[in-house]
């Protein structure tokens, strides 16, 4: 009764996702607020964000189990907004693997096919061999709840790839499987990407998880997309205060900047005028914070350094974590708490709590960003 | 603004789900014919003045101003608020040894939750009467030995005796669900700040289960209040429903007085949920966290355990004695002034296999019928409540779950009122009030709830990512509901279907009113048919005995199936 999707003709090559201008709301809440995103074909993509943020609303969208007020939704040139889910052709995993718990690993897989009406004998050989490519063929047999949580999710997986999509959607792909396997999965997922060369999107709270795997990554807050980006330009380049603060660890001192010549002073809150290289675009430049991240701070007891291209402060150790390959000490400058890591190496002496240090950080290793 | 987005989102739910919006307009039209109507024509002809046509409350001044009927109306209430005391009498303390203590009557106490379920009130009756009446077993025994005998059967006594060995289960499965919801970690952090024994009990446990015991007793006091098929086997006359039953029986469905009861009736039933409701506003405690179920037990002592087998046994005695007394009865020659039974025979079987076999195809057919259009009906319902928005569906579940607080006698004076007027076209004098097709129709309107319920908790389980991954996979909707959600709530559908068909097979006070010929009548019908007089009495007990088997059989059954197919989707072994 699917015949109408595009299946066979796009099998091989990958396509684009294209979000214009969607604004979604639930009731009376704003939840997806003036989208535009361009998937290039192929990509492995991530929506990152904080729980609430819209990023799952918007993977759902694309499935075609949401729909928005305003917008389009384009896979590859073709406007998709009003196919209802099952003739997207996309596969989607679920957050929870949603296997069909009355059929057989076998019967789930199948499943995309008989509903496609592929002849039975094609339906045997193409679940075989996808049940094959993620290593569970010999459990083709049992039921979803007598696999362990890694082997139902290659299940989810091989269901959803079997049907050969236009886009793979990963819903938290990962969130449900232990530290270790999670780790494998990952890269397995990776593996199985770059193999069928299909343009993926997954859903991540995880800055690990997306920043290992995504070729780039659309970090989202409160219905808006923040920044896209590739994981190196989001750490080194954020946009705003929230993609600092989201992607690793990040120290924010507040402030204005202001024009002097050909450069930059950024004038902190309590009148300490630091030059700066870097900022954002889109500045607002009376509420911005200087932000840097604590291993990029160099910090001796002795105040007798003082080189150019560094920036300094006097700070004074609150106290200490001890991170193994690293030691992270909270220090307290002019009133804020900042952080500082430490590369640790065997024999090295920790400072004491009490005190006071120089702390010097590269002009380069700085950059202004929005509030 | 506002509703043109309201009607814009109406309109964009009904394009998602044109095949549901259809069904359900299908859905609202049988529930407004078959049960809105029907009801509403009742409380109509109780405001209806018969000879202007206009607005009128003087049928209800009649009513408080005909002493029998005052009677009635406080007997009733009497009987309800008595039945809901004797039978927390019975369940607090088996609710209570359960919960408190590891005690090796518990599996007793959960058969004594279900057994008495399995027999319809007024089936065991006339057997109460043989054991407990004035020159029942008992007190024959009693008069012999001591020289006194107890009044358990008299008049209202009789009725409330009954009732509450019937209805106890319901407080009991309430309270005990309540009290092993209760999280450990409540009870042991009262103790820890001090507070122990009784006072704990008092200041802890009883709030804490409170929800659990009124919702329960209040469905006791509904359900007697409500029941007609007891106290006419009784001959308790003096009560609301038999009155009312008794008036259109003898004067006519034209009679004002018959309507004017079943309003009283709805009334009461509607008050007290809405009482009980009130009372549990922002009570409902979830109080189970992760691991911790139910209070600590210890080991009884010695002679605490004395004392709990003799309140167990005794408790199991009246229990079983329905079940017994009818046994005896249906096997008994002639049973008079006497302990047991004369001599012991198969005759009533025979003779109720050979004279009337049309009751018990009839109860079959019938309640089959109307259990298969429940789950229809039920699936349907829970459907569109849980996976649609579609405008009104709240209202859809209101009103097919309003019929539970509509009496059975009500919805057949209501039917009667409605469609005696109309024929079946194609036979011959045959209002359709009284067609046996409008019994399996009626049965069905009146165990929706229980369907249903069972439907939307089956459906409730069933993840909507389950359906949302086999629409991504290319399932359409009518394909999903088939080979996704369908097999997938089979377990809670099959559940709906038993209870709607156990419980049809022994609805007596709505088919009481509707039959109007033997050869239509069910097994609750030919039981009341038979123990009008004292010859048909054996027969009557082993029409009682078949309708304990069947309903035992049915829930036996899916009790097996359900568990079965748990432990299939759950951890079965491979192949």
């Amino acid at each position: 009764m699917n015949n109408n999707t595009s299946h066979d003709s796009t099998a091989n090559s990958a396509v684009s996702v294209k979000f214009r201008d969607i604004n979604l709301s639930f009731g009376k809440t704003h939840v997806l607020k003036g989208i535009n995103l361009h998937i290039e074909p192929g990509e492995l993509f991530a929506f990152l964000g904080p729980s609430g943020c819209g990023k799952t609303t918007l993977l759902r969208l694309l499935a075609g189990f949401e729909s928005a007020q305003t917008g389009q939704v384009l896979i590859g040139d073709k406007e998709v907004s009003y196919l209802p889910p099952w003739q997207r052709n996309l596969g989607m995993v679920f957050q929870s693997y949603a296997l069909w718990p009355h059929m057989t690993i076998r019967k789930n897989v199948a499943f995309g096919l008989e509903e496609r009406n592929v002849p039975r004998n094609e339906i045997n050989d193409r679940t075989d061999e996808t049940l094959e490519l993620v290593g569970l063929l010999e459990l083709a047999e049992r039921r979803p709840s007598q696999l362990s949580g890694g082997q139902q999710q290659r299940v989810a997986l091989a269901r959803t790839i079997v049907i050969e999509p236009q886009v793979l959607l990963l819903d938290e792909p990962l969130s449900n499987l232990d530290a270790k396997l999670r780790i494998q999965m990952r890269h397995e997922l990776l593996d199985l990407q770059r193999k069928l060369s299909i343009t993926t999107i997954f859903v991540t709270h995880d800055q690990e998880e997306a920043n290992t795997i995504a070729d780039r990554i659309a970090l989202m807050k409160d219905g808006v997309i923040q920044q896209v980006g590739t994981p190196v330009e989001l750490y080194d380049k954020p946009v705003n205060r929230f993609v600092a603060d989201f992607l690793g660890t990040a120290n924010f001192i507040e402030g204005k900047l202001e024009k002097s010549g050909d450069g930059w002073l950024f004038n902190t809150d309590n009148n300490v005028v630091i030059p700066v290289e870097n900022h954002s675009d889109d500045l607002n430049t009376n509420a911005c914070s200087l932000v840097f991240r604590p291993q990029n701070i160099v910090v001796s007891i002795a105040a007798d350094e003082n080189r150019d291209d560094m920036v300094h402060f006097q700070g004074i150790v609150r106290g200490k974590e001890f991170l193994g390959s690293t030691i992270r000490y909270r220090l307290v400058v002019g009133g804020k708490a900042i952080f500082a890591d430490i590369t640790h190496q065997q024999g090295n002496r920790l400072i004491e709590n009490g005190t006071t240090v120089t702390l010097g950080i590269d002009r380069n290793q700085m950059i202004v960003v929005s509030d | 603004m506002a509703i043109s987005a309201w009607g814009e989102e109406a309109v964009s739910e009904f394009r998602k789900h044109p095949g549901m919006a259809v069904v359900m307009l299908l859905i609202s039209l049988f529930l407004l014919l078959f049960l809105v109507i029907p009801v509403v024509q009742v409380v109509f002809a109780a405001f209806l003045d018969t000879n202007t046509g206009g607005f009128t409350l003087l049928h209800f001044k009649d009513f408080f101003n005909t002493a029998l009927f005052r009677e009635s109306f406080w007997n009733s209430i009497y009987v309800g608020l008595m039945a809901v005391v004797v039978a927390s009498a019975f369940a607090m303390p088996l609710a209570y040894f359960t919960s408190r203590f590891e005690f090796k009557g518990a599996v007793i106490i959960q058969s004594l939750g279900i057994i008495p379920l399995i027999m319809p009130p007024f089936v065991g009756a006339v057997a109460m009467l043989m054991l407990f009446g004035r020159n029942g077993s008992i007190n024959l025994l009693l008069d012999q030995s001591f020289g006194f005998t107890i009044p358990f059967m008299e008049g209202l006594n009789g009725v409330i005796f009954v009732q509450s060995i019937h209805y106890f289960p319901f407080i009991l499965i309430n309270l005990s669900a309540a009290l092993q919801n209760i999280d450990r970690s409540m009870e042991e952090s009262a103790q820890n700040l001090g507070c122990s024994g009784l006072r704990l009990y008092r200041r802890i446990v009883l709030p804490l289960a409170m929800p659990g015991y009124v919702a329960g007793a209040s469905l006791v006091f509904l359900k007697v209040f409500d029941d007609l098929g007891t106290p006419l086997l009784l001959n308790v006359n003096n009560m609301l429903a038999p009155q009312a039953y008794l008036r259109i029986a003898s004067i006519g469905i034209k009679d004002p007085m018959g309507y004017v009861i079943s309003v009283i009736l709805v009334v009461i039933a509607l008050g007290s949920m809405w009482l009980a409701m009130l009372s549990l506003k922002g009570k409902d405690y979830a109080t189970v966290q992760k691991g911790g179920g139910g209070l600590a037990k210890r080991r009884m002592r010695p002679w605490e355990k004395f004392f709990a087998w003799i309140i167990v046994l005794l408790i199991m005695g009246l229990v079983l004695a329905p079940h017994l007394g009818l046994s005896l009865l249906s096997f008994g020659t002639i049973w008079s002034y006497s302990v047991f039974p004369d001599a012991f025979t198969f005759k009533h079987f025979s003779t109720i296999f050979a004279e009337t076999p049309e009751y018990m195809t009839n109860t079959v057919l019938y309640s089959a019928l109307a259990a298969t259009i429940d789950v229809i009906l039920g699936t349907a319902i829970a459907y569109i409540v849980l996976r649609t928005k579609l405008i009104g569906r709240q209202w859809l579940d209101y009103i097919a779950m309003a019929a539970v607080a509509i009496p059975g006698l009500v919805i057949g004076i209501g039917y009667l009122r409605t469609f005696y007027g109309i024929q079946v076209p194609w036979l011959e004098n045959q209002p359709l009030a009284t067609w046996w097709m409008a019994i399996v129709v009626a049965l069905a309107v009146r165990r929706l709830p229980y369907a249903l319920r069972a439907c939307t908790a089956a459906l409730q389980q069933v993840s909507v990512s389950l359906e949302e991954s086999a629409e991504n996979l290319g399932a359409g909707k009518l394909s999903t509901v088939r080979r996704i959600v369908v097999p997938l709530m089979a377990g809670g559908i099959l559940a709906g279907f038993v209870t709607s068909f156990a419980t049809a097979a022994v609805e007596l006070g709505m088919t009481l009113m509707l039959v109007s010929k033997n050869s239509d009548g069910p097994l609750s019908y030919g039981i009341y048919v038979y123990m009008q007089s004292a010859a048909g009495r054996g027969p009557g007990a082993a029409l009682g005995i078949v309708a304990v088997v069947v309903v035992g059989l049915c829930t036996l059954l899916s009790f097996v199936f359900v568990d079965r197919r748990q432990k299939k989707l759950g951890m079965g072994q491979a192949n």
